[in-house]
């Protein structure tokens, strides 16, 4: 199982799993699972009706607004970046929190790097499922090297025209 | 100008360690180069032929001497004592090493200065009007928005990874320095029919392999709602611009293949479901934004400066640098002094330190310590004393900056080719410097007026070829530079791309089709017509026959 | 007949394969017999990512004087700018870049092996 970051007041921890990540052509096993937005579409209700978690996984083709109705049921969004440089995910993860106002696990998966963190962050990512073998501790001091920002996002941030007005 | 306050800075000295750290990581084996290179592009470090390339911004082509001075030391410093000024208003040092790159970005940052965005598929430079602030033809100074604009797209964390690079451009006047319609995103700053002050918002244009003319998407875009419109663009295109082809995703690819008119209803349906008031700026930010801008230290002068007058009574050569380098300001009194970087047989656009330090102080001394770069990759004081034009005259001439050269046909722009860049078919600077050469007798290059040249040695296309009167394509055939020319290009306010001349010509037969095409041009043109005017009144067929009369 | 270049991470210097290291100059580069030894050197080269980015094999010929690269792009690597004929490893001057400056023939223009059309070659 990758390792998972999960991100939580201003510091990343690993953290145990308790989903199962499960591909469309496998058996669903017991316990809290990920799916795609596929078999959730097909299989969503019943499974969720069996008393666990059910997450959704999407890539990026796949429009983050179809989950709408369903959100407040949905404990848990996985959103894929095929290749680092495909930058979908970061505008799925804005409007699920900015504007479906989702607020479960936003959980970045596939080609996931440090680098990346304070953009993933800022976009409202707060799991992390890093593919180039980074720490936790790395991921703490990557989020935190930018003491300002210019521009509101997801993260609640004060951009620095508010911070200038308020000197 | 505007003034980088603490936040600002601080910005840039997080940044530099941010990337010190990051190289660090590379060097020890820690990322891979696949990993590695978006970072370092979005640092502006490209990998080119020789060495590596560090593209230093210059957002809207302001800067202060002080500025100017940390180029020129930079360049001494950790290059060959030059710099190359681009079409993007960018400067570019071709001889750097990565290992210096952190301590570089470091004393850039001490200034105000950076490479930010400056490549990788970001929100890239912005650009403006170089006679901003300075020219009577405008609204409002567009810089005010350029620079909202600025820091609304540095690091913004959802549009860092886009399909594909995005340039954006701010114009307020009615004359069109910034050859808008050829941007991703165009900005036209007009008064609307109440008077107010609106944006048209033009998008979907560029040069490159399919050169397009940005389509109007919104025709009055009220000001305060400009940086949300523009997350609602930058949205919807990375939402669905195009991730399987590079050559195919551009927003103007997207915009083209769903239509203007689709694309914009996109966009407005994308706008409207957004929290404005959460993108846009407060007035308070905007009103202090402006105070940077507003002109200040002007003297009251008489709009006729003897002192000039006399100068051009008295030397013919002062009279030229006039009539071509020197363009009316606003406050009367006062010129705007185009500084030519294209001497002829000298490389386009290139400056060394010795000629940065000259200008910087020239620009403390007599233009309230401003300079600009501009489109053409000439060089500019915008704020200077009509009185005081001789004297900046005199310091010019004696550094080889005085071609009264300005959008005549020696005055090229050139993109540095294959003798620089790796993505390159062909040399664009020799082609450059030949036609400069041939033409540089300076009452020759008036008497055929202006006439903009523009090469690129590759599709690419950062030589703007597309958009010149003459425009000239490096291509390889048959293991040979061969240079294909286009006709009637214009990146002004009547835009148009260019027609193609004929088959691709080798390079030694370019300049003797220049020739052979501007002596048509001078046998036909009526009355006060340009080139381009010309051009558009008899159609390519007379420049044609003249340039491959012999395969006939 | 093959050669392998690249270019040195820490400072962007063209670089090419003698032997199991990186010289600074063509004349010292070492063409390979043949293309088992060429794609074995590349395979060595690209493992050495804290060393070089992006070795690849390049074609060269004889010519007069010695050897130089088919296309003209390489030449133009291994010589520096046509326009600053100070800068660049052809500022050292020598019998060597003589030979490379003065190479006959219509250079093809390309001449890398293998070349692949990947994002890296977007331009800025």
């Amino acid at each position: 199982m990758p390792m998972l970051i999960r991100w939580h007041d201003g510091k990343a921890r690993v953290c145990e799993d308790p989903f199962t990540s499960v591909d469309d052509d496998q058996v669903i096993p017991p316990g809290d699972v990920i799916i795609s937005l596929t078999r959730f579409q097909a299989e969503g209700e019943t499974l969720m009706g069996q008393c666990r978690q059910v997450g959704v996984r999407l890539v990026p083709d796949e429009a983050v607004e179809v989950l709408a109705y369903d959100l407040a049921r949905i404990p848990l969004v996985a959103l894929a970046f095929p290749k680092f440089r495909d930058g979908r995910p970061f505008s799925a993860a804005r409007i699920l929190r900015e504007r479906l106002g989702f607020t479960g696990e936003l959980r970045a998966v596939g080609d996931v790097l440090l680098e990346q963190a304070k953009f993933m962050i800022r976009c409202g990512f707060d799991a992390f499922e890093p593919a180039d073998g980074s720490r936790a501790d790395q991921w703490t001091a990557a989020a935190r090297r930018f003491r300002h920002v210019y521009q509101r996002a997801a993260d609640g941030a004060s951009p620095a025209f508010i911070e200038r007005a308020a000197r | 100008m505007y003034q980088y306050d603490e936040i600002d800075r601080q910005m840039l000295a997080d940044r530099a360690a941010e990337f010190r750290a990051q190289c660090q990581r590379r060097l020890a084996g820690e990322i891979t180069e696949d990993q590695f290179k978006p970072i370092r592009l979005m640092n502006g470090l490209y990998l080119q032929l020789h060495a590596y390339m560090l593209r230093i911004a210059i957002p809207y082509g302001t800067l202060s001497s002080q500025q100017l001075r940390t180029l020129a030391r930079i360049a001494r410093d950790y290059d060959r004592g030059y710099g190359h000024f681009t079409t993007r208003t960018n400067l570019q040092l071709h001889w750097i090493k990565l290992r210096d790159a952190p301590d570089i970005l470091d004393e850039l940052a001490k200034l105000g200065l950076h490479a930010i965005q400056t490549s990788g598929n970001c929100i890239r430079n912005l650009t403006s009007d170089p006679h901003a602030g300075a020219t009577a033809d405008e609204v409002d100074d567009p810089r005010v928005w350029t620079e909202a604009i600025r820091q609304w797209a540095t690091f913004h964390p959802e549009f860092s990874f886009l399909p594909r690079k995005f340039k954006i451009a701010v114009t307020a006047a009615a004359k069109d320095r910034t050859a808008v319609k050829v941007y991703d995103i165009g900005l036209r700053l007009h008064r609307d029919g109440e008077g107010e002050l609106a944006f048209e918002v033009l998008v979907g244009g560029g040069l490159g392999r399919t050169p397009y003319l940005g389509p109007t998407i919104r025709k009055r875009l009220p000001t305060r709602h400009l940086l949300s419109y523009l997350q609602a663009i930058l949205r919807v295109y990375n939402r669905h611009g195009r991730r399987d082809n590079i050559w195919k995703a551009r927003i103007k690819v997207l915009v083209a293949g769903l239509g203007a008119e689709e694309f914009g209803r996109q966009v407005e349906e994308e706008w409207e479901k957004s929290d404005k008031a959460g993108v846009d700026l407060p007035d308070i930010e905007l009103a202090r934004i402006r105070a940077a801008f507003v002109p200040r230290g002007f003297e009251t002068l008489p709009k006729v400066s003897p002192a000039f007058e006399a100068a051009k009574e008295a030397d013919l050569a002062f009279a030229r640098f006039a009539r071509r380098n020197v363009t009316a300001h606003k406050i009367p009194g006062y010129g705007i002094i185009d500084i030519s970087l294209k001497t002829p047989g000298e490389t386009p656009g290139d400056c060394s330190s010795q000629q940065m330090e000259l200008i910087a102080d020239l620009a403390e001394r007599y233009s309230q310590s401003e300079a600009r770069n501009t489109y053409e990759q000439n060089l500019l004081l915008p704020h200077v004393r009509l009185d005081d034009v001789p004297a900046v005259y005199e310091a010019l001439k004696s550094a080889g900056l005085a071609s009264p050269n300005i959008g005549l046909v020696t005055d090229i722009i050139a993109c540095p080719g294959l003798d620089y860049c790796a993505l390159a078919n062909a040399r664009a600077i020799p082609i450059a410097q030949d036609i400069a050469r041939h033409f540089a007798n300076p009452e020759l290059a008036e008497r055929i007026g202006e006439l903009k040249i523009k090469i690129s040695g590759c599709i690419n296309a950062c030589g703007h070829h597309h958009v010149g009167n003459i425009g000239i394509l490096g291509v390889d055939k048959k293991g040979e530079e061969f240079y294909q020319l286009t006709l009637g290009g214009s990146g002004d306010d009547d835009a148009s791309i260019g027609q193609v001349l004929g088959p691709a010509l080798p390079a030694d037969k370019v300049t003797g089709a220049i020739d052979e095409m501007v002596a048509v041009y001078l046998r036909e043109r009526r009355g006060q017509e340009r080139f381009l005017d010309t051009f558009r009144r008899t159609g390519m067929t007379p420049f044609k026959e003249a340039v491959y009369a012999d395969a006939h | 007949m093959k050669t392998l270049t690249a270019n040195r991470l820490i400072d962007g210097e063209v670089v090419f394969w003698n032997a199991g290291g990186w010289v600074e100059r063509f004349a010292e580069a070492h063409p390979f017999e043949d293309d088992a030894s060429a794609e074995a050197a590349e395979a060595h080269a690209k493992a050495q990512g804290t060393l070089v980015v992006d070795p690849y094999l390049i074609e060269v010929e004889a010519v007069e004087g010695g050897l130089a690269p088919v296309s003209y792009r390489e030449r133009l690597r291994a010589l520096g700018p046509t326009n600053k004929p100070d800068h660049g490893k052809q500022a050292a001057g020598g019998a060597d870049m003589l030979v490379l400056a003065n190479a006959h023939g219509a250079a093809r223009s390309t001449g890398r092996i293998n070349l692949i059309k990947r994002p890296s070659a977007a331009p800025g």
